[in-house]
């Protein structure tokens, strides 16, 4: 009788509730976390030089913050297209309901943006002063603007950017981590879906944002060199791989923790996302996000970071690397945003997300929303260079 | 004109204070009026809610004129049926008085169907005490009638019984115990 | 279970003449003639229709004084779907959401339980399960709706306060104010909301608060000819979900472990029940 009835449970006998059927959040659910989230890793690797003085990462310390500005301009828009009635978004700043994981989401970007810009324009004060005198017409205005019409560059004035530095650059690593720990918060406080209801989902999400922030950045700036013909500045990808690795083993650790606990508490729940991860996931989960994008890629970071490699070899690993991350971090969010919610609340049954080409969340929107922080980034190019020598220069 | 070392922090500062003092003087301007009365929500909303239509307005509005079915079906065993259920809604017949639509009667091999909806013993599931339930074909053999038959031929759908004991009593049938 | 009283008076004649020529689908030609005041009756005044919730009528409704419960007898549906239907057509609720819905539960005799909601229940389920090569042992129905959690998660996550619990315990939706996150939709444990496709805000089973504070019964409770959907309120000592609640009957909540201290309750529910 036992045995049976613990058979009755492992059978799942693909019911579905009639209202699971439909996956709710879809594709720009699974790209607003990817966004933010390099956002957050971005910022956290300018950080790592204005305020834990790691001075190899100087090349890119103002890259990096363009990098993140560039993507947080669009981390809403994924969330405009899925929102039924993106005309009432505002409501959400009105009426912020204080018990809602995602009531804050509206402040807690908007004070992010802030900060991030203020810093962007602290940081370049000098350099858009300098260009503002360069240029003229609407170029001029802009810079204008930029520096609030303020051509003072003495000494006390400097001194007394330095100190705004330091302490938006202090404040805003907290500040990028609340930004993407609490969006991991969001699925993990709910407790109605058993693969989201973790504590362990804001690390994760955290870890992973790191990830995809640090990757992206040394895969673009190893791009944008390659393209002008300028030489990547060897030192700094290499310490960036090494943040890329330290910050991959414990995102990787902590998502295998998650799965490990499920399996080992073997609660209620367990049958269905053990089902799950082996069913409907199994091939982007074991074998996209584990197994081809998680340990081939710790394998070649362990090759790059340990070995001695030579640097050019070095840059093309660190370039694939850092691809696969990115793209594991892709694998990631598909599978905990969307994947989490193939389970029919019903514990009894999966149901099947077919992405649509042209629907308002479809796969077009998609790349598109992808592809326009890049643009950004080139707009915003423009206006603030990107690198230093290019000032040296000027 | 000349900047003194700290005017664009001011300005950055002025910016803010009017950014912020605008922003939360929209927010009171457009958050809507009754909203926190009895909690994080807009009080307005329960009336506004319960000021919605109705579409089934009960049985009670169709005998009035649909007079001959209301006597079969008050005195027979169907009298715990909505008429909703099979003809649809009132809101789509009648509306303030005035008739706007015509509802559906079921005929044929529709009303086999809306009838094995409850009565079908195949499902099982369907507790004795509360509804008596037939095999089909097996409850037209039994009864010696074509197979073709459909169920309001013997039983009226208003009233289940009533032609089967108008008939006995016509044919002087005695029941049997 | 009084069988009606055979009336013969002239319909008798009628009706054997009918009999006689092998068909009665004439009964129904029968022309009544349309009077005016009949008609005034029959429109949408509910002190037209008589009440169905004591207490409801009359005096100013206080929203403090009622204490609603919903009791769903799983020992008396028969999966007719008549409450989906009318639920359907209450709120013209658009196909493929269902604010109401009635499940089939299948149990075999090695204990394996197969569940099957075709359609959500509006078409009645007309045909027995094919699929399921060993003998069974039980069927039953169970009709699933909004559980108006005392500690509602979908208002928890709502980030607009959109949805909301009012002081009477209904928990209600603002179409007004939501904004179509979905967020609530993820929150609910028992999967009874959905985006409305046509509105795309959020609804779900609001068990009729419109007819309720008309004194009327919530339409699946008012159209389940097996009266297995019982809806009333607790503080009415009167009420007959009163009685069954203070009874010694089997009663239990869906998913307790939830956490969201549900006020519909199940009677004779069996563990398999999710
Ligand atoms: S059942 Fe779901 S929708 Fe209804 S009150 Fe509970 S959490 Fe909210
Ligand atoms: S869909 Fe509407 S009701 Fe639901 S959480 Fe979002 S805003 Fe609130």
């Amino acid at each position: 009788m036992n045995a049976a009835h613990e058979n009755a449970i492992t059978i799942l006998t693909n019911y579905v509730f009639p209202n699971d059927l439909h996956v709710h959040w879809s594709m720009m659910i699974a790209l607003y976390p990817y966004i933010t989230g390099i956002v957050a890793g971005a910022f956290i690797v300018s950080s790592l030089y204005h305020v834990f003085g790691v001075k190899s990462l100087k090349p890119i310390s103002r890259f990096s913050l363009l990098f993140a500005l560039a993507f947080l301009t669009c981390a809403t828009l994924p969330l405009l297209f899925h929102l039924g009635r993106p005309e009432r978004n505002f409501n959400i700043m009105l009426t912020p309901n204080p018990s809602s994981a995602m009531a804050g989401f509206g402040y807690i970007y908007m004070l992010y943006g802030v900060v991030l810009l203020l810093e962007v324009l602290f940081i370049y004060r000098p350099t858009l002063v300098y260009l503002r005198k360069k240029s003229q017409g609407l170029m001029e205005m802009i810079y204008r603007a930029l520096t609030f019409d303020s051509t003072n560059l003495s000494p006390e004035s400097l001194e007394l950017d330095r100190k705004i530095i330091s302490f938006l650059a202090a404040i805003g690593i907290p500040m990028a981590c609340v930004l993407h720990g609490y969006v991991g918060f969001i699925f993990g406080g709910i407790k109605a879906n058993p693969t989201w209801a973790t504590p362990l989902m804001p690390v994760i999400f955290l870890l992973s944002a790191c990830v995809s922030g640090v990757a992206g950045i040394i895969l673009v700036y190893i791009l944008i060199k390659t393209f002008t013909n300028k030489p990547a500045d060897t030192d700094c990808v290499r310490t960036c791989t090494n943040y890329l690795a330290g910050f991959f083993i414990l995102d990787f650790v902590f998502e295998m923790l998650e799965v490990l606990s499920h399996s080992y508490l073997r609660t209620a729940h367990y049958h269905a996302v053990d089902e799950l991860l082996n069913g409907p996931l199994y091939n982007s989960f074991w074998i996209g996000q584990v197994g081809i994008l998680s340990v081939i890629p710790l394998i070649l970071l362990g090759w790059l970071c340990l070995t001695r490699v030579n640097d050019t070899l070095f840059k093309i690993g660190a370039s694939l690397v850092s691809f696969m991350l990115l793209l594991q971090v892709v694998f990631m969010r598909w599978n905990v945003v969307i994947g989490g919610q193939l389970i029919s609340k019903s514990a009894r049954g999966f149901t099947v997300f077919h992405p649509e080409w042209f629907d308002k969340e479809g796969i077009l929107t998609a790349i598109v929303l992808m592809c326009a922080p890049l643009v950004v980034l080139f707009v915003i190019s423009r206006i603030f260079p990107f690198w230093m020598e290019e000032m040296d220069e000027g | 004109m000349k900047s003194s070392y700290n005017s664009h922090v001011k300005r950055i500062i002025l910016g803010l204070v009017i950014f912020a003092v605008v922003g939360f003087i929209g927010k009171e301007i457009s958050s809507p009026k009754s909203f926190g009365v009895y909690g994080h929500y807009r009080a307005d909303a329960i009336q506004e809610e319960a000021d919605r239509d109705m579409r089934h307005k009960t049985n009670t509005p169709c005998l009035p004129c649909h007079t001959h079915e209301a006597g079969l079906h008050k005195n027979g065993l169907h009298k715990t049926i909505s008429c909703e259920f099979c003809h649809g809604p009132m809101a789509d017949h009648i509306t303030s008085g005035i008739k706007t639509g015509e509802l559906p009667v079921k005929k044929g091999e529709e009303i086999r169907v809306l009838c094995l909806r409850c009565h079908n013993r195949a499902i099982h599931a369907r507790p004795g005490d509360v509804i008596k339930t037939v095999v089909m074909p097996d409850h037209l053999r039994d009864k010696k009638v074509k197979e073709t038959h459909t169920c309001n031929q013997c039983h009226h759908v208003h009233a289940p019984y009533n032609y089967i004991d108008q008939a006995k009593q016509a044919l002087s049938i005695k029941e049997a115990s | 279970m009084d069988r009606e009283k055979p009336e013969l008076n002239e319909e008798r004649r009628t009706f054997i003449k009918k009999v006689l020529k092998g068909t009665i689908a004439g009964s129904l030609l029968l022309v009544i003639p349309l009077r005016a005041d009949d008609l005034e009756t029959s429109e949408q005044i509910p002190e037209h229709i008589p009440e169905q919730i004591p207490g409801i009528r009359g005096s100013e409704y206080d929203m403090s004084r009622h204490r609603f419960v919903f009791i769903v007898d799983i020992t008396r549906c028969i999966g007719c779907g008549s409450c989906c239907v009318a639920d359907k057509r209450e709120y013209n609720v658009p196909d493929g959401n269902y604010r109401t819905w009635v499940e089939r539960y299948i149990k075999d005799i090695d204990e394996n339980i197969y569940v099957d909601c075709p359609n959500g229940g509006l078409d009645g389920y007309q045909k027995p399960r094919e699929d399921i090569d060993r003998p069974v042992r039980d069927t039953f129905f169970v009709p699933k709706l909004c559980n108006m959690c005392e500690d509602p998660s979908c208002v928890q996550v709502c980030p607009v306060g959109a949805t909301f619990r009012s002081p009477d315990g209904f928990v209600l939706i603002d179409s007004e104010r939501c904004i179509g996150c979905a967020y609530c939709i993820q929150a609910c444990p028992y999967s009874v909301r959905f985006l409305n496709p046509v509105t795309h805000t959020a609804e779900k089973c609001s068990w009729c608060y419109h007819r309720v504070r008309r004194g009327l019964l919530p339409v699946c409770v008012h159209v389940c000819p097996a009266k297995a959907r019982k809806f009333g309120d607790l503080n009415d000592k009167e009420s007959e979900v009163y009685k069954i609640l203070s009874g010694p009957g089997v009663i239990t909540v869906l998913k307790r472990d939830m956490g969201n201290s549900p006020s519909l309750y199940y009677k004779g529910a069996r563990r398999e029940v999710i």
